[in-house]
């Protein structure tokens, strides 16, 4: 069996579950099954969930943030300051918000199959010029910042501002946008780092969710060995992002903060706190109203989110 | 690569059909063309309201992505009724009578199958992110303000329609045309050879600098 | 037959239909529709059950295309960059450049023809268009040229060439649609346009002087200019200094501070201004209404190939066809340079018969890996590269290059579009002459592209100062 897979960019840290689930079944079933890897030459990012509906590809990753009304019941893992502080955590969060029958039932809409999460680390702000030392010097910035982290950033006094991925360091280099808020792998590809003066080491907003989806038709289609060799390949994939991610990117990353001569702020955790009071409450609010509207059992959702934070 | 053509026209039913339903392709196309002008003044709203009124236009980009349909798709017909769509004419440009004609219809009829089928592409493209039963009739929308993308999806199925139709007209004219072994049809955009085009781009142009110099507007000359 | 031989197979369809006159925009989808359909049913083991399965899966796919591609905000620049070029025309900016050129550099030998290609360097700041420069320069500069006795094949010649700087000097369509399809920075590749057109405009300049010193009879000289009357020409070429000045802001602030906007904005803006001063030079609804139409139409018609394109592409994507080819290329047993030379030898060849925009359209999906593949990869340091740059830094260069050499194609027979208009233009010059006349500027452009070439720093140098190294 050949399975065509759905990635968009260049291989980053990102696509690493991907890259490495593909590596284990292709070894596991002894080359009977391969997942063939397109970097973007298969769909758009924001088309991947087209793509699985219509049987074009059989394999996809994409962001839940990229189209909220697809994907209504994942939007809750980007609501801000959810506390989650590890990939680990991350990944136990999202799989058992990907086990729940309404976020099945969303999915199956599109005739995808969750696989996997990939995991994020919590998303911080890079930007050039002055460095906001206090919150409140957040106020008349303007930031790229979308979904619960523009929220967050809103709250803030900040502007958040609009533009895609490519654009961003332009707009940041010609001061269009002050700062920009991304992981630090996606700080190093999209290259906001370059002339940047300052990070904010503990802002931690939020992140995206961005998960791996199968075919269902073509998933029920694999012999049952294969879909043995694919689902018990989930755990070491994902084991293996998680190191990379840790000793690859993050070991990268804080010696480039040095290199650069990036000033690295830390907010008083009393000031977080009270932002995450003020920003938190009222965005998980309206994200269970407006998706209740929908059907979906919204509360239930976040209360399951919240739990397994609190609990893990 | 043929960008101009020549359109005849007598009192034929067909001739007729076409000039009626050129109206509707001309008011389509002056819509793209009113679309770019809009996006031009959105974009000074934005600049304007960024750097004076500290104070940028929400969801700007997603506003260009909704337009952008507008100004890609629906004058589509209208460049095809002109002969618009560019291509390579060295063989076609050498073939004559009948010979043409048949050419002509076969390649309009492999326009018309590509199309009818991308009708259906496009049609199921929207209708993947439209629900009934959503807020906005909308199952997926864009990154910022949350827009619903629906509408913006359904002009590729409307425009391509038209173009069909469009396309059903020009099979009609060439397959008349050979039947009746006309030399010059009417309702079907003419080759022309190379001169004639240019002199038709030549003519659009200098009638812009005759305005110009007969409203005396050009003070530099002295 | 695996998917690689069905890419060829398509590939070769697809020349045959564009050859025999099928419009290019949907000869490139039906070819792609035909290849995805052929790849999914392959998959199938062209079982007969599966076909209309393996059908309605290529359709749906290829019918996401058009949406989802041109609903882009880089591609906005297109439409405004066209409505800038018409609504010049009617603020009366064409005639003003070359009376204004005129006066500052009409005294040396061949002096209105190096006029020429100064005002059509300044009006390309404002059009982005090649075809529509010439068109508009044929009425303006070869009547004044031949009143003073200049060579007519000459005097068409530069006309015609003259109007292919529109595409290199900023707005251009054509350097948009490369950004788009090799997915880098408009911005960069807009700045990175500006010295190469210079470059180009200068070397046009010295071979115009150079012909008129070495053949007395192709055109002489226009003197007697008052330094009062050289100033007074140019209020009315201002607006041309200023939209240029303006699109740079937007891109760039030279004075370090932050720049405006983004380089969309700034197209938008530029627009704008001369919408306004269009205005005020009489223009009224008839003639907006045609400026309108005129960019429904040409946009339309870019777009429509652009999508088309794009059903083909995303089928190469399924086939792997590019990476296939970028392997054979960087494969080769012989120096990357030669090989890039002999792939802008075959773009010279194609350029004879096709079409700028189709042209790189249909090939860059494929040629432009291979190229950043035998420069060293995504990602390489320039350190290690073949043509000692990074893969951004190549992907700009080659741009500006096979830009340049599309341009080409305007003034080659047996199909040179710029050509064609400036005989259009004026009946009494056929097609041959204009041919002809263009001839010398076939080797100033050989030239420009060998100098741009062993002088990455032409093309780099402004990109260079965007992106801060
Ligand atoms: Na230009
Ligand atoms: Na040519």
């Amino acid at each position: 069996t050949e399975w065509n897979v759905s990635l968009w960019g260049k291989r980053r840290a990102f696509t690493e579950n991907v890259e490495k689930i593909a590596e284990l079944v292709k070894e596991k079933t002894n080359g009977e099954f391969t997942l063939n890897l397109s970097y973007g030459g298969l769909a758009k990012n924001k088309e991947n969930l087209d793509g699985i509906s219509i049987g074009a590809f059989e394999m996809a990753q994409f962001c839940a943030g990229y189209h909220a009304d697809k994907n209504p019941s994942l939007t809750v893992l980007e609501l801000p300051f959810l506390g989650v502080g590890s990939l680990e955590q991350e990944i136990q969060v999202s799989q058992t918000l990907y086990a729940h029958p309404a976020v099945v039932a969303d999915l199956a809409r599109w005739n995808a199959t969750l696989l996997m999460p990939t995991p994020m680390p919590q998303y911080n702000i890079v930007g050039s010029g002055d460095a906001p030392k206090k919150l409140a010097d957040f106020a008349g910035m303007t930031v790229r910042a979308t979904g619960g982290i523009g929220e967050a950033m809103e709250a803030l006094g900040a502007v958040p501002t609009s533009m895609t991925a490519s654009e961003v360091r332009q707009a940041m280099d010609s001061g269009v946008i002050k700062a920009a808020s991304f992981a630090p792998h996606a700080h190093m590809a999209f290259g906001t780092v370059e002339n940047a003066t300052w990070w904010t080491t503990n802002l931690n907003p939020g992140t995206v969710n961005c998960p791996v989806v199968v075919n269902t038709d073509a998933l029920n289609a694999l012999s049952d060995s294969e879909r043995e060799a694919l689902l018990g390949s989930v755990d070491e994939a994902l084991a293996f992002y998680v190191q990379n991610y840790n000793e690859k990117t993050m070991v990268k990353w804080y010696p480039l903060l040095e290199e650069k001569g990036i000033e690295q702020i830390t907010y008083d955790p009393a000031a977080i706190a009270d932002l995450k009071e003020k920003v938190a409450g009222p965005a998980a609010k309206a994200w269970i109203e407006e998706n209740a509207a929908r059907g979906l059992p919204a509360q239930e959702l976040y209360d399951l989110v919240v739990s397994t934070v609190a609990g893990s | 690569m043929a960008g101009h053509a020549s359109i005849l026209s007598d009192d034929s039913l067909i001739s007729r059909i076409d000039r009626t339903f050129f109206k509707l392709e001309t008011f389509l196309a002056l819509i793209g063309g009113l679309a770019v002008f809009s996006l031009m003044l959105l974009a000074v709203a934005s600049v304007g309201g960024r750097n004076f009124f500290n104070q940028p236009l929400p969801g700007y980009v997603d506003w260009i992505e909704q337009f952008m349909p507008l100004i890609a798709f629906v004058g589509v017909a209208y460049c095809q009724r002109l002969g618009g769509h560019i291509r390579m004419d060295i063989v076609v440009s050498r073939l004559k009578g009948r010979g043409l004609w048949a050419a002509e219809f076969v390649s309009t009829m492999l326009m018309l199958i590509i199309m009818i089928l991308l009708v259906w592409g496009s049609w199921a493209h929207f209708e993947r992110s439209f629900d009934f039963n959503a807020p906005l009739w909308s199952r997926d929308s864009s990154l910022d303000i949350r827009l619903p993308l629906w509408p913006a999806k359904l002009l590729a199925p409307f425009a391509f329609s038209i173009l069909c139709v469009r396309l059903t007209l020009h099979a009609w004219g060439y397959g008349r045309a050979f039947l009746r072994g006309d030399a010059e049809p009417v309702a079907v955009p003419l080759v022309e050879d190379a001169a004639t085009q240019a002199a038709h781009e030549a003519e659009a142009v200098s009638g812009f600098e005759e305005e110009i110099s007969a409203a005396g507007t050009d003070k530099s000359n002295g | 037959m695996d998917s690689i031989e069905i890419g060829l197979f398509v590939t070769g369809g697809l020349l045959v239909m564009v050859l025999i006159g099928v419009r290019v925009a949907f000869a490139a989808a039906i070819a792609g529709l035909v290849g995805l359909v052929w790849i999914f049913w392959a998959k199938k083991g062209y079982d007969a059950s599966a076909f209309f399965w393996a059908l309605s899966v290529a359709v749906k796919t290829a019918g996401q295309v058009p949406h989802s591609k041109v609903a882009s905000q880089a591609l906005s620049l297109i439409p405004a960059f066209i409505l800038i070029g018409y609504l010049a025309y009617y603020a009366g900016l064409t005639k003003a450049l070359f009376e204004a050129a005129k006066r500052w550099v009409g005294w040396l030998p061949g002096g209105l023809g190096v006029s020429t290609v100064f005002a059509t360097a300044g009006f390309a700041a404002v059009s982005g268009a090649s075809v529509a420069t010439s068109a508009v320069f044929a009425r303006i500069a070869i009547p004044e040229m031949l009143a003073i006795g200049y060579d007519k094949k000459f005097a068409a010649g530069v006309v015609a060439c003259a109007g292919t700087l529109a595409s290199l000097i900023p707005p251009s369509a054509i350097l948009v649609i490369y950004a788009i399809i090799v997915e880098q920075d408009v911005g960069s590749l807009l700045l990175a346009g500006f010295l190469p057109g210079a470059f180009s405009a200068v070397i046009y300049a010295m071979l115009v002087i150079g012909l008129a010193v070495t053949f007395k009879k192709l055109g002489p000289p226009v003197t007697g200019f008052t330094w009062k009357e050289r100033f007074a020409s140019l209020p009315g070429a201002s607006p041309i200094f200023m939209v240029v000045a303006i699109i740079i802001l937007f891109i760039y602030n030279p004075f370090g501070g932050d720049a405006w906007g983004t380089p969309t904005e700034g197209g938008a803006i530029g627009a704008f201004l001369i919408f306004l001063i269009a205005l005020a030079r009489g223009m009224r609804w008839p003639q907006f209404k045609d400026s309108l139409l005129e960019t429904a139409k040409l946009s339309v018609m870019i777009f429509t190939i652009i999508w088309g394109v794009l059903i083909y592409v995303r089928f190469l994507g399924f086939a792997d066809l590019p990476g296939t080819f970028a392997d054979w290329i960087s494969s080769l047993h012989q120096s990357p340079m030669l090989t890039l030379v002999l792939i802008l030898l075959a773009y010279a060849v194609l350029g004879m018969f096709m079409d700028a925009i189709g042209m790189l359209l249909l090939t860059l999906p494929v040629v432009f890996p291979a190229i950043i593949a035998l420069n060293g990869g995504e990602g390489v340091s320039a350190a290690d590269s073949a043509f000692g740059m990074d893969s951004v830094s190549c992907a700009i260069w080659f741009g500006i290059i096979v830009v340049k050499m599309a341009e080409l194609c305007l003034i080659t027979p047996p199909i040179g579009l710029n050509c064609f208009v400036v005989a259009g233009v004026r009946p009494d010059i056929s097609v041959q002459e204009v041919f002809r006349g263009a001839f010398p500027f076939f080797i100033a452009d050989a030239l420009t592209i060998a100098g741009l070439i062993a002088f990455p720093a032409i093309t780099l140098y402004l990109p260079g100062l965007l992106l801060g190294n």
